[in-house]
């Protein structure tokens, strides 16, 4: 049984001028899967991940992830469930500034009121496994990219969700350290049956996937899986970008705002 | 766009971002204005009451000058600073320092001369209504409303210098500054957290040493710690906002069981860092507010002194006549004259009044007469004495002496008659400084009996007649005996010799309420800039920092928190920046009303504790109000798209 299930999902925005950013869109992802998602700019890549972490309404079709179907439940339900079923990556890392780098990992925990041991086991465990040993009582303002956006990545496992979703975690970072980040979110797919949804612009990033999924004008475009080489997928992935028709400039790894 | 309309567009557009500071400012001009209403007023004489009050209204616009001076300078301060990104940027662009320098001065100007149009706009709208009520607590019989160009000039150049003094100084700030340290916003880097453990304690020492001087203070060393405590609690106030709370907040933090526990991690942690970045300004609410409490509570506790008033002055009318009985007569009849001409009801008892000396302690006594003093005790409604023969009453004022009188008994020396039994009369008759203390009342037997006039002082033991007014509508008798009142007050200035003495307690309470009334409602105006100016920093701070909040809030939401959870964060941090400095600085004024409520008690032994509950309850409800309405707002604006 897939973990996400997109079932013919539009999102209209109405206003002066109406735009349709997504269009009857049906994709699936099962538990433990690595998904990346890719199209040009104003594809609809954005407002899919809103619409799959519910901080965006629905105009139609149906989205449901494990057994819940996030559009049924009421506001305060909502909540509690984005706290501990999804867990978020964001390109500008999204951590709070006053808290320090272990208070930022235990973010969710303590929201959910976990007894106070077993917060302070979880911080170790996770701050070991993404190398933040050294820097747990430092700001955010105090720590280099790839440390906050490590920090992010720990932030988003360490409830454990069911989910977790990345927008384009390697946007700000340099090459050496986006590389470091997508083996770590791998890794947590691969060792750890995480299921992520990535949204990102970065074939290199998408090569790091189990599965790319391709989308234009917020439709369908295309997918294709991974094979045993990293190199030739990258190849593939190229490939398919050309066919989508952007113009170069757009696919590339830095996104000017 | 020309230069000029750049800089009337940066102003006019970030409005919402000036508003509080505006609102402040306009309000000082304002009252300054109207007090300049009052001062230049053509119908306002130099004498008496009108003297009082130019001079404590010139007083509070000199106040009122020094305070906005260096409530603006900061408020510059902190605006140049949030605004040091676009400054920074404008001169990447190419601007030149001295068309920076430029633009502040001109939208410094641009919002100080809309705030002196506003200011004098709203005061002359608003002049009519002061200008009633003081005509009423001085009881002018006119004071209309006039159009003179003085009380404009006065404002438009007090309030133009110092709108050019902000401009010039406030350009200084950006000039020094260079262009990265402008695009980061960084002007100083408050690390959060900072704090040193010796200041914090030290904090905490300095405050609990001037409160315990501040209750423990007497009459002795009462001058003396009016010197000392003010810069302690001020030094102790500054150490605790920049120190102290720094450093309880972090031992809190080290007790994870508590801080790691639902929305507290967030909220605390947001808190640290607001009360960070503020402790000077919330160091500089505490003081400004303590000194508005303050004002505001010394005037109301005089008020306090003409509620006690009638207590000590029961009696309507005073007159003593110490020459020929005629003089006193002619006077007598002529105050009951004007007391009939006021359609005044009254009673008039005469009451002669005869000196001894005790021989016991070589003292002076007076003594009036058992009928006499049941004729005023009874037109007073107060109970009648009832003596035999050596018994006495002591009407002394103070109980101590009345205590002192009772265990000893007395022999009046030139009469040879002795006294036993000498009980306190429990009521006050005659004021303190009208009768001597060693008074006393005989019965008549006795009375008749003392015939020897006291040694060297006059031919007769009747050294006065006392007569003694007593008039129900007692407020009322202000313009009643004028003539006598003009006459005292020409001999103390002239060093006349007069043979009687007059006086007149409604008058007296006249004068009292009115200077008092008038002093407050000075105080209180000047007050209300005070404390406005106070919420216009609050409001300013969390303006300042509304987009970062909104986007932190955005996270938040996002993370999932609920919307009750974001209500509760956002009451957790509102709360301290709202109700902190104002409860250090109702602390502080309590420990100052301590300390005033034994100044007080030398000169009028009344408790002030009742006005001054009043006093901070109705600021306390202003701040409430005021709490919530920012609290809508701000929330409003935290969850709009």
């Amino acid at each position: 049984m897939p973990l996400l299930k997109i079932e013919d999902v539009t999102k209209v925005y109405e206003g002066k001028v109406t735009h349709r950013a997504l269009n009857q869109l049906s994709f699936e992802v099962e538990q433990g899967e690595f998904l990346a998602v890719m199209g040009p700019s104003g594809s609809g890549k954005t407002t899919l991940l809103n619409v799959i972490s519910t901080v965006d309404s629905l105009t139609g079709g149906y989205v449901q992830i494990g057994r819940t179907d996030p559009y049924a439940l009421d506001k305060n339900e909502l909540a509690l469930f984005r706290r501990r079923e999804l867990g978020f990556v964001f390109q500008d890392f999204g951590l709070l500034e006053m808290l320090t780098v272990e208070e930022n990992l235990v973010l969710p925990l303590t929201l959910d009121n976990v007894p106070t041991d077993r917060m302070a086991k979880r911080v170790l465990e996770v701050a070991k496994q993404l190398s933040l040993t050294g820097i747990l009582h430092k700001r955010p303002s105090e720590i280099s990219g790839g440390e906050a956006q490590r920090t992010a990545i720990g932030r988003a496992l360490i409830h454990e969700p069911s989910l977790i979703l990345a927008d384009e975690p390697t946007g700000n970072l340099d090459s050496k350290t986006s590389r470091d980040v997508l083996e770590l979110l791998s890794d947590a797919s691969r060792a750890r049956g995480a299921t992520i949804v990535m949204v990102t612009h970065d074939p290199v990033a998408a090569s790091y996937c189990d599965r790319v999924l391709f989308i234009k004008d917020g439709e369908f475009f295309n997918e294709i899986y991974r094979d045993d080489r990293r190199q030739t997928f990258y190849q593939r992935v190229l490939n398919v970008l050309s066919l989508l028709g952007g113009n170069v400039n757009d696919l590339s790894a830095i996104r000017l705002p | 766009m020309t230069f000029r309309q750049f800089a009337f567009r940066n102003v006019l557009r970030s409005r919402r971002s000036y508003a509080a500071f505006f609102l402040a400012s306009v309000f000082s001009v304002m009252v300054f204005f109207i007090y300049s209403m009052f001062i230049f007023h053509p119908q306002f004489r130099n004498e008496g009451l009108e003297r009082l009050a130019l001079r404590g209204m010139f007083a509070a616009e000199l106040v009122l000058y020094v305070f906005t001076l260096f409530f603006l300078l900061y408020s510059m301060g902190a605006f140049l600073q949030a605004r040091s990104k676009e400054f920074g940027l404008l001169m990447q662009l190419g601007m030149t320092r001295i068309q920076l320098g430029w633009l502040v001065f001109l939208e410094t100007m641009i919002i100080g001369m809309v705030s002196i149009a506003a200011g004098m706009i709203f005061g002359f709208a608003f002049a009519k209504f002061f200008l009633m009520i003081g005509r009423e607590l001085m009881e002018m019989d006119d004071l209309p409303l006039y159009f003179s160009w003085q009380p404009f000039v006065l404002t438009l150049f007090a309030f133009l210098s110092l709108f050019v003094l902000i401009s010039v100084i406030s350009v200084f700030f950006i000039r020094t500054r260079r262009i990265t340290d402008l695009l980061r916003g960084e002007w100083q880097n408050g690390r959060t957290g900072s704090y040193s453990r010796p200041f914090a304690v030290a904090g905490v020492l300095f405050l609990v040493i001037s409160y315990a001087l501040a209750a423990a203070v007497k009459d002795s060393t009462v001058y003396l710690m009016t010197i000392v405590i003010p810069p302690l609690a001020t030094v102790a106030t500054y150490l605790f906002f920049t120190h102290t709370v720094h450093w309880l907040l972090s031992l809190y933090k080290d007790r994870k069981d508590a801080y790691w526990r639902q929305t507290r991690l967030v909220s605390i942690a947001e808190s640290a860092v607001k009360l960070k970045e503020s402790a000077h300004m919330f160091f500089i609410v505490t003081i400004v507010s303590t000194v508005a409490f303050l004002t505001v509570g010394t005037l109301a506790s005089f008020m306090s002194y003409t509620g006690d008033f009638r207590e000590h002055n029961p009696l309507g009318l005073i007159y003593l006549s110490f020459g020929s009985e005629e003089l006193g007569e002619t006077h007598a009849a002529y105050l009951q004259q004007e007391l009939a001409a006021e359609g005044l009801a009254y009673e008039l008892v005469p009451l002669t009044v005869k000196q001894q000396t005790s021989a016991e302690a070589g003292v002076a006594v007076q003594l009036l007469k058992e009928q006499e003093f049941n004729r005023i005790a009874g037109a007073l409604g107060q109970p009648a004495a009832d003596l035999r023969k050596g018994e006495a009453l002591s009407i002394a004022s103070d109980e101590t002496l009345a205590e002192q009188m009772e265990e000893q008994d007395l022999l009046l020396e030139e009469s040879s008659i002795s006294l036993e039994n000498i009980d306190p009369y429990p009521h006050a008759v005659f004021p303190a400084h009208s009768l001597g203390d060693n008074t006393l009342v005989l019965s008549d037997e006795d009375f008749l009996a003392v015939d020897e006039p006291p040694a060297g002082l006059s031919d007769n033991a009747e050294i006065f007649t006392y007569y003694a007014f007593d008039v129900p509508a007692w407020t009322e008798t202000a313009g009643v005996g004028e003539v006598l009142t003009e006459r005292m007050a020409e001999a103390q200035t002239e060093g006349g010799d007069i043979n009687f003495y007059f006086e007149n307690p409604g008058f007296s309470y006249y004068w009292f309420k009115s200077s008092f009334a008038l002093l407050l409602l000075i105080g209180v105006l000047v007050a209300a800039v005070f404390l406005l100016a106070a919420g216009s920093f609050i409001y300013f701070k969390l303006y300042t920092g509304l987009e970062r909040d909104r986007k932190q809030y955005a996270l938040l939401i996002r993370l999932g928190m609920t919307q009750q959870e974001l209500r509760k964060v956002v009451n957790r941090q509102l709360i301290p920046q709202f109700f902190l400095p104002w409860t250090v600085a109702l602390v502080h004024s309590g420990f100052a009303f301590v300390t005033l409520q034994t100044v007080w008690d030398e000169f009028a032994a009344s408790s002030i504790f009742l006005e001054m509950t009043v006093v901070l309850a109705g600021f306390t409800v202003l701040q409430i109000l005021y709490f919530y309405l920012i609290r809508w707002r701000y929330l409003a604006h935290l969850q709009a798209p």
